[in-house]
């Protein structure tokens, strides 16, 4: 067999059933396999939407998601979807094409060093450069980007393996991942969650992609800490939790982050202080002691000192410490605070204030849906006003706040989920403009992908610090000039309609959730809405802006 | 500020591009390459590094690589001042 079926069969024995990309000259044997190989391919209309797409398929599902695109600027393109899910843990696998190995280093047409750029971009990469080696290699790949910390890794392939007849030997061996704990570790973890009086769980991205939902659940029914997610963990513990306190960091909750300054013991469960979530570092729960639960032992003292560290499968690790806990009157105060804190928005609206929106489309949505937003100021307020009950439903470019992430993320959600699950996009007019082809895909494809575009005629989240620190000079974030959103949906036969005040904001919603197939609802909103609560840049997150 | 420097013994896979992923992962940690020694057939590395930053920041990172198959560090070798 060629070593593009070998390819194309491989990806069906690791059970892939969808993959997302855009053919060229390097990678066209392997487009020759999947004309006929079994696989359904999803053509995007740009390699980082493909890159994108296998991004929002792998979050959606918990599955490895594969993209391919051709050498040079088809690799290149993929480059930023591959950083991101760096940065988010997410495991995919990307296949690139590359000039036959006799003119490899010749600069020939098309040539880039790919596996150069991917060295700072991925878990890790491979050359082939043995034809017999493919099958391995490929084996190879699947593991790393799903042990361990997920991750993502590429793997280029010259033109003339992809068409020499290939053996297909699998005999490899990959690292195991590092478990450093031991029973007197586990003790002394229990111990600091017994001594503790005000303890607070910090949870991170990690615990969705161990799948530790449900042991996570279990350890907080159990000991009854109150908690805190960062952008990732949205979903891992559900907002209706009485001691669930939301967000915490830069826009999170005030009940979040007053509770994480007064705490004495901060649980860290697959987070990474991140400096988003920290603000300035020396004041983040500077008079707690710290319990971090991870696996990349990386992690581990990087950014803060930890008493305890336990290194491992968080499914494993969570129930191995699940106690009960005495700490009613920490509880009763945490729970004060979310009340007191609670989001409101019971304001007279005339025009569509967006988190209010966002909330009600939250209310209409049914659980299963999944949320693929952007970046911005719009992708806050999702975090903030929508409620999840699963990691997977929420897909929100974090580590790399990727604009453009969105729409190519939710047609990866809609291949990966069921025709009962709900897929939303919520956008702004910002980042919807940088992967805006990929209308093409869902137009191709006749995808079920609802599409909310929050539109303030501006770059919201800059503009707004452009307001709040660099004397409202307004450089190059104003976008009066964008196009007719409802006339370039109609360009891709998408059904659209325009909002502009809150009394249309029910029944509009009605109609989008109600339509067959795609759909785009254009918000126009006051571009003076800002994000609040807000830790200025260098702030203690105890000191949180409320206004102008 | 203390400027350390240490001396680190890594085993790695003989892949082509190993040595480039050791040194961007140095270089990105804040780590500065004082000497390096390269035998390619025994796969071994040993390098010297200096930083003001702790050196399980790096070691830590490095042990992370796929073609890493061991991180040890040989000594603590001298501290200097800068300023």
């Amino acid at each position: 067999m060629r070593g593009a079926d070998l390819l194309v069969s491989y990806l069906k024995q690791e059970g892939i059933t969808t993959v997302f990309g855009y053919p060229g000259g390097a990678i066209m044997p392997v487009y020759d396999a999947l004309y006929d190989g079994g696989l359904k391919h999803v053509l995007c209309r740009h390699e980082q939407g493909a890159a994108f797409s296998a991004l929002g398929y792998a979050r959606a599902s918990g599955k490895v998601g594969v993209c391919i695109a051709t050498s040079g600027p088809g690799a290149t393109n993929l480059i930023t979807g591959l950083a991101d899910a760096y940065m988010d843990s997410v495991p995919i696998v990307a296949i690139t094409g590359q000039v036959t190995s006799a003119v490899i280093g010749t600069d020939a047409f098309q040539e880039m060093d790919v596996l150069g750029l991917s060295l700072a971009c991925t878990k890790h990469s491979f050359m082939v450069t043995d034809k017999d080696e493919l099958a391995n290699v490929l084996q190879q790949a699947f593991t790393v980007a799903k042990s361990g910390r997920p991750g993502p890794v590429l793997v280029d392939i010259p033109k003339d393996i992809q068409l020499a007849e290939v053996e297909a030997a699998l005999t490899i061996s990959t690292k195991d991942p590092i478990t450093q704990y031991d029973d007197e570790r586990l003790e002394a973890a229990k111990q600091l969650l017994a001594n503790a009086k005000q303890p607070i769980l910090y949870v991170g991205g990690g615990v969705g992609m161990a799948n530790a939902v449900d042991e996570l659940q279990g350890f907080v029914d159990a000991t009854g800490i109150p908690s805190v997610t960062t952008l990732k963990g949205i979903g891992a513990i559900p907002n209706s939790k009485p001691y669930a306190l939301g967000m915490l960091g830069m826009h999170g909750t005030k009940a979040a982050n007053l509770c994480v300054h007064e705490c004495d013991l901060l649980v860290v469960i697959g987070a990474r202080f991140d400096d988003r979530v920290t603000g300035r570092l020396e004041s983040f729960a500077s008079n707690a002691r710290v319990l971090h639960i991870d696996i990349d032992p990386a992690e581990i003292n990087k950014l803060r000192q930890s008493d305890v560290s336990l290194c491992g499968d968080l499914k494993d690790i969570l129930p191995a410490l699940t106690t009960t806990l005495s700490i009613h009157e920490w509880q009763q105060y945490c729970r004060d605070l979310k009340v007191q804190y609670n989001w409101n928005y019971d304001a007279p609206y005339r025009s569509i204030y967006a988190p209010k929106l966002l909330n009600q489309l939250s209310e209409k949505l049914p659980s299963n849906a999944v949320v693929s937003c952007d970046v911005g100021q719009h992708q806050m307020w999702v975090a903030q006003h929508m409620n999840f009950t699963r990691p997977e439903n929420h897909l929100s470019s974090s580590g790399l706040g990727t604009m453009g992430f969105g729409l190519p993320a939710a047609i990866g959600a809609r291949h990966a989920r069921g025709r009962q699950d709900p897929v939303v996009v919520v956008s702004g007019d910002g980042s919807f403009m940088m992967n805006v082809q990929e209308l093409g895909t869902i137009k191709r494809e006749q995808l079920n992908v609802k599409i909310v575009l929050i539109d303030n005629q501006r770059l919201g989240m800059v503009r707004q610090w452009q307001q709040l620190f660099f004397e409202e000079r307004y450089s190059e974030t104003i976008l009066t000039d964008n196009p007719d959103f409802v006339t370039l949906a109609s360009a891709f036969n998408i059904q659209a309609r325009t909002i502009t005040m809150q009394a249309d904001v029910a029944p509009a919603l009605d109609e989008m959730i109600n339509s067959n197939g795609a759909f785009l609802l254009h918000v126009r909103i006051n571009e003076a809405d800002n994000v609040w609560p807000l830790v200025p840049p260098g702030a203690s997150n105890a000191d949180m802006m409320e206004k102008v | 500020m203390s400027l350390a420097q240490h001396q680190l013994k890594l085993v790695v896979n003989q892949s082509p591009e190993v040595l480039e992923r050791v040194l961007r992962v140095v270089r990105h940690r804040g780590y500065k390459i004082d000497q390096l020694n390269w035998q390619h057939e025994d796969g071994e590395l040993i390098l010297t590094v200096s930083s003001q930053r702790a050196l399980h920041l790096l070691t830590n990172q490095l042990a992370k690589l796929v073609d890493v198959k061991d991180v040890t560090e040989l000594n603590m070798m001298q501290t200097s001042k800068s300023a």
